[in-house]
């Protein structure tokens, strides 16, 4: 009934657009002008519009900023991300300012120069050298000092110092995340897709981490995996961290926005971004409201539930995170060597 | 090729080899499959405003279209169950909207249009280079638009591997419903919609270089033919790149090869490919992709150049400038391209020579707005809905330009890479601009197509709510970006962070509605207008490029008689000493009388 | 006059056709050097089918090259014509036997023991020769119209499209050929 509803009343309104269409354009043929024929009407009407749009426009950006300022991510949680959050600062203002200057320029000279009484020629002004020169030469000039700043930051982030950073591991798969600490050793086991638990009934688990290697101090063994229960990641306040990310099946991306981190999680591949958190879960909760926490999100289009792959990220002090850390069991705790193989690794 | 040939109804629109009316398929093709994008954009806007919601219009879209299935291929419940959308046909949406409005509006519907429409009219020509191959151009376009079509009804669903359609979500068929026959049927598609891209491109190149009118030497011709003809060379410099990668896709999809994938698990099974590389594909692609950005903005600049100098009554500033920065714009798209894949773990050093050139094309855009403000500067403007539409576009164009420098930096990208900053960044400096571009070509020769005007006032009324709405639509979502939020996601609703982001979430959609519904306005203008619009007189514009001395009746061959012989650049507009404000470009140089 | 602007117009569209085709394999190539600067690479002994088929189209070439010659001197380029289509035909069977001595020397374009690098071995020849089919065929029609005296001293432009495109085959399988001896090495 409805859909008939809405079929009868779209055509009505066409009915009715052609009807008055038909009639100002046989008014008009009456009055011997025109219809589709610009006047000065429609430049004054035009050209006003412009001014009020366009002063319109410019307040409403203002507006946006004030009313949504707190939405906005807080203050970088990390080391990096403090020297980002300064590059974006002075790239903002930068482009905040030509856009003050220009935008209005635009809206004015539309409103200002619309043909009509005193305006019914234009200037004839076709080319200036030292004009184009200047347009050229000043923009190259403010982007080199971008390009210089953008790369300096990057170079610092990209070269951090990762000795002595603690290594965790990001496993993605549809549509979770798995974290595994390198322990005692800092040093992840060697892993392989072919192990993955229950895909191989031989694996021992889920990460497909290599539990073949019987020595002591094999690399494995102390490693330690989060379990879904409490699917957490620990960071110490302070304490450098070295991300190394995995990826089960399709490309997923690792974005923890708080601590200005993003990296892509690529099968068949591993990458890493390293950081230091600078503030606890607990001291952001005091300026950021109770419920705040640092989440880890998926920012490349995986699936389904590509909107809701998340974990939490706690930092905490290194007292706390000890507590913790001992309540934890090791990888070699939990399962036995694995003596059986399937050919499926052996085959290569 | 003068003489009137004899046209049946099926050689005069539908076969038709004649560059007019195969610019006016271009157009309505485009136009038809630009309201289905921006339906698609309407769906899923109500579902991102309102999540998990039923709507009265998602019901009445489609009950049992597209079921979710899940590893052994069973349907589990329907996609829109009593009017909810179901988050596969959620990232289908996306992905055909994208597509289709990537490549069905912006390329096809922008360069096709205006290719064919302008290039033999505006250098003096009878017709394209070969009448055959532009045939051939729309029909493997038509066949590309209907099989993307039907890939919207098949089982599974279409594609929603994202308009990027990366591996392995695009290779595996058990990783996402759409990756089955959808996928298939996208990649045949976009092989297709390359095919006639190539045979297009070929044949303005051609015919640009080689049929130009007595006097219409390179320094002569309008900044649309310009910019036509370096869109041409990118295209067909990069749109085989794209055909390679999805070569490689297709084998890895269908014949079991590993180009790019390796050690995937994926329904419980481990896959045999070992050794590809996905990051491959997306080098393949964005050497397409980053070049293809610009084969939408060109034309549109060079259309907005054009109807600018002519509403303003005054020529073009720094045509040479302009010329070269579309030159050197073409140029630098060809090593950006890895901008867009700074977190994939790329070597560093390769990130800083990609945020270099990135940051260069900021200066030939800059040189752009400058002149377009110089144009304006003490000009004569007369406010035609195209005129209006230009100026949309160098505002859009600023400020898209603008974020851009924020993106393009690799250390800033890291944050805001893949979040809705982005979406809000290339809708407005790539989307709005370049369909303020074709609303205003649309508007400027409209006139020349059909013989008549279309309506002024519902221009004036299309013209200010779609620019209203549509920075109500775009520019929040930087707003949003700056909060963190990732694009693609079928709801925020799952994350504390983001509750507080409902209402600029509710207030994009209420304006995408009324700017998506004003287009419909544009439409019924444009077709009554066909049939019922005032008639036009020759030159209603009062321009001077060589399309506005062709007689208003169409005919095959553009002029009856010789073609006239060119003897100025196009933009005379009000030159100190002529009788009238505007000079055509046929009339020859007066004694004494500099050329420019 | 309209004649010569025919002739030029052609072969404009052809030779820009021709860049959109290297193009193409200029990803592909690309992508074989993207790759192998990645993770493990498989070397691949050339198959000795494909030298010879390397020595067939450089003689079809040639052949073709006299063909024109003969044409322009209004002598009936047929027999070489033909000759270039045989030689074209024998490059084809060359490189289809290749793919065999690929399969037993146990390289494989898919599967548990394919590798990247032999499955671009085999997807680039392919893709070649794909483009060697369309010049097969228009060396096909460029015969019959030879043999029924479609061309004169003036109007050969058939024979000369067919040879642009049928050299820019060779150059580019011979470019395509060092270019694979060398990465796969």
């Amino acid at each position: 009934m409805t859909n008939i509803l809405i079929f009868i009343v779209g055509f009505l309104g066409i009915v009715t657009l052609v009807q008055i269409l038909r009639v100002s354009e046989l008014m008009s043929a009456v009055h011997k002008q025109d219809v589709n024929e610009v006047n000065e009407k429609d430049n004054i009407f035009n050209s006003k519009m412009m001014l009020i749009v366009g002063a319109l426009f410019l307040i409403s950006f203002f507006w946006q900023y004030f009313e949504w300022k707190h939405l906005l991510l807080p203050e970088a949680s990390s080391e990096h991300g403090v020297i980002i959050d300064e590059l974006m600062t002075f790239t903002m203002l930068l482009i905040i300012f030509v856009f003050l200057i220009t935008q209005p320029l635009l809206f004015w000279y539309s409103y200002k120069y619309r043909k009509g009484k005193g305006n019914e020629t234009a200037y004839y002004f076709a080319h200036n050298n030292k004009l184009e020169i200047i347009w050229t030469v000043v923009p190259a000039i403010v982007l080199t000092g971008v390009i210089l700043y953008g790369l300096s930051t990057w170079n610092k982030i990209t070269n951090a110092d990762v000795k002595g950073a603690t290594v965790i591991e990001l496993y993605a798969k549809q549509f979770n995340w798995t974290a595994r600490y390198s322990g005692a050793d800092n040093k992840l086991g060697s892993a392989h897709y072919k192990l993955v638990s229950p895909i191989n009934p031989s694996g021992t688990n889920a990460l497909g981490v290599d539990t073949r290697d019987n020595d002591v101090n094999a690399a494995w063994k102390d490693d330690i995996i989060t379990t879904p229960v409490d699917n957490v990641v620990h960071l110490v306040k302070g304490q450098p961290v070295l991300l190394k990310f995995r990826s089960q099946d399709v490309i997923h991306s690792a974005f923890l926005p708080h601590f200005r981190v993003q990296m892509n999680c690529v099968p068949g591949m591993t990458t890493q971004f390293a950081f230091t958190p600078t503030k606890t879960t607990a001291e952001m909760k005091a300026t950021e409201g109770e419920d705040f926490d640092y989440v880890l999100l998926c920012n490349k289009i995986c699936g389904a539930s590509h909107y809701n792959m998340q974990m939490k990220f706690i930092v905490e002090t290194q007292e706390e995170y000890d507590t913790w850390m001992s309540s934890q069991k090791t990888l070699s705790e939990k399962v036995s060597t694995q003596t059986v193989i399937t050919e499926l690794v052996t085959q290569k | 090729m003068s003489d009137h040939h004899k046209e049946t109804f099926i050689t005069k629109y539908i076969f038709s080899i004649d560059h007019k009316m195969i610019a006016k398929q271009f157009l309505i093709t485009g136009m038809l499959m630009g309201i289905v994008g921006m339906l698609m954009s309407i769906l899923f806007r109500l579902q991102l405003s309102s999540p998990g919601e039923p709507f009265a219009i998602l019901e009445w879209f489609g009950v049992d279209w597209n079921p979710t299935l899940d590893a052994n291929g069973n349907v589990i419940g329907t996609p829109i169950m009593e009017g909810v959308l179901d988050p596969n046909l959620y990232l289908s949406l996306v992905t055909m909207h994208g597509t289709i409005l990537v490549f069905w509006v912006l390329t096809a519907g922008l360069s096709g249009t205006f290719a064919n429409f302008l290039i033999p009219l505006q250098i003096g020509a009878r017709d394209m280079a070969s009448g055959f191959i532009n045939m051939l151009s729309y029909w493997f376009f038509f066949a590309a638009t209907v099989v993307l079509l039907v890939s919207l009804f098949v089982q599974t669903g279409p594609a929603s591997s994202g308009w990027t359609i990366y591996p392995p979500l695009s290779a595996v068929a058990e990783s996402i419903p759409g990756s089955g026959l959808g996928q298939d049927l996208w990649l045949i598609s976009m092989t297709l919609f390359v095919v006639s891209s190539l045979l297009g491109g070929l044949n303005y190149i051609v015919t640009i270089l080689n049929l130009r009118t007595k006097g219409m030497s390179m320094s002569r011709l309008p900044l649309t033919i310009w910019a036509i003809f370096i869109t041409a060379i990118l295209g067909v410099l990069s749109f085989p790149v794209l055909l390679s990668a999805c070569l490689l896709l297709v084998f890895d999809r269908t014949f079991g090869t590993s180009f790019y994938l390796s050690d995937i698990i994926i329904g419980g099974e481990a896959l045999h490919h070992t050794g590809g590389s996905p990051i491959l594909f997306e080098h393949l692609f964005w050497f397409l992709g980053h070049p293809e950005v610009y084969i939408i903005l060109l034309p549109a600049l060079g259309i907005v150049s054009e109807v600018m100098s002519v509403n303003s009554r005054k020529p073009i500033f720094g045509y040479k400038a302009m010329v070269l920065a579309l030159i050197a714009i073409a140029f630098l798209s060809f090593i950006v391209w890895g901008h867009h894949m700074f977190i994939t773990g790329m070597d560093p050093f390769l990130g800083s020579v990609f945020t270099f050139t990135t940051l260069l094309i900021a200066i030939p855009s800059a040189v752009k707005v400058f002149n377009y403000l110089a144009t304006l500067w003490k000009a004569s403007i007369r406010f035609t809905p195209a005129m209006l539409f230009t100026i949309g576009f160098v505002s859009t164009f600023l400020t898209g330009g603008l974020t851009g420098l924020i993106l393009g930096d690799s250390a800033l990208d890291i944050n805001v890479h893949d979040t809705y900053f982005v979406v809000g960044h290339f809708h407005i400096v790539m989307g709005l601009s370049a369909i303020y571009g074709m609303f205003a070509g649309v508007y400027h020769w409209f006139p020349k197509m059909y013989g008549r005007m279309m309506n002024k006032k519902l221009g004036y009324l299309h013209f200010w709510v779609t620019f209203i709405c549509a920075y109500g639509v775009f520019f929040p979502m930087h707003f949003l970006g700056l909060a963190g939020l990732p694009r693609r996601y079928y709801t925020n609703s799952n994350f504390p962070m983001f509750d507080e982001l409902t209402d600029i979430n509710q207030l994009i959609t209420t304006f995408a509605i009324v700017g998506g519904l004003i287009q419909f306005i544009f439409v019924f203008n444009f077709f009554y207008s066909i049939f019922k619009g005032t008639k036009a007189t020759k030159n209603p514009w009062e321009s001077n490029t060589l399309e506005w001395t062709t007689p208003i009746e169409r005919m095959h061959g553009n002029w009856p008689g010789e073609i006239p012989t060119v003897h100025r650049w196009p933009y005379d507009y009000s030159k100190p000493g002529a009788e009238k404000d505007f000079i055509p470009q046929t009339e020859p140089l007066k004694e004494g009388e500099e050329e420019h | 006059m309209e004649g010569t602007l025919k002739n030029n117009t052609s072969k404009q569209l052809l030779w820009i056709g021709m860049i959109g085709i290297t193009m193409f394999f200029a990803g592909l190539t690309s992508a074989v050097i993207v790759r192998s600067a990645d993770r493990g690479w498989e070397s691949i002994i050339m198959p000795q089918w494909f030298w010879y088929s390397t020595f067939a189209i450089v003689l079809s070439s040639i052949t073709l090259m006299i063909a024109k010659r003969q044409v322009k001197k209004g002598i009936s380029p047929t027999f070489y014509i033909v000759s270039s289509l045989i030689l074209g035909l024998l490059f084809s069977c060359f490189q289809i036997m290749g793919w065999g001595q690929l399969v037993s020397d146990g390289i494989f374009l898919t599967g548990e023991k394919s590798h990247p690098a032999g499955s671009f071995l085999y997807v680039i020849t392919l893709a070649h020769l794909i483009h060697v089919l369309g010049g097969l065929i228009s060396l096909l029609v460029t015969t019959i119209k030879s043999a029924q005296v479609k061309y004169t001293k003036k109007n050969y432009l058939g024979i000369e499209l067919t040879s642009i495109y049928w050299h820019f085959l060779d150059v580019l399988w011979l470019y395509l050929f060092v270019f694979l001896l060398y990465s796969l090495k």
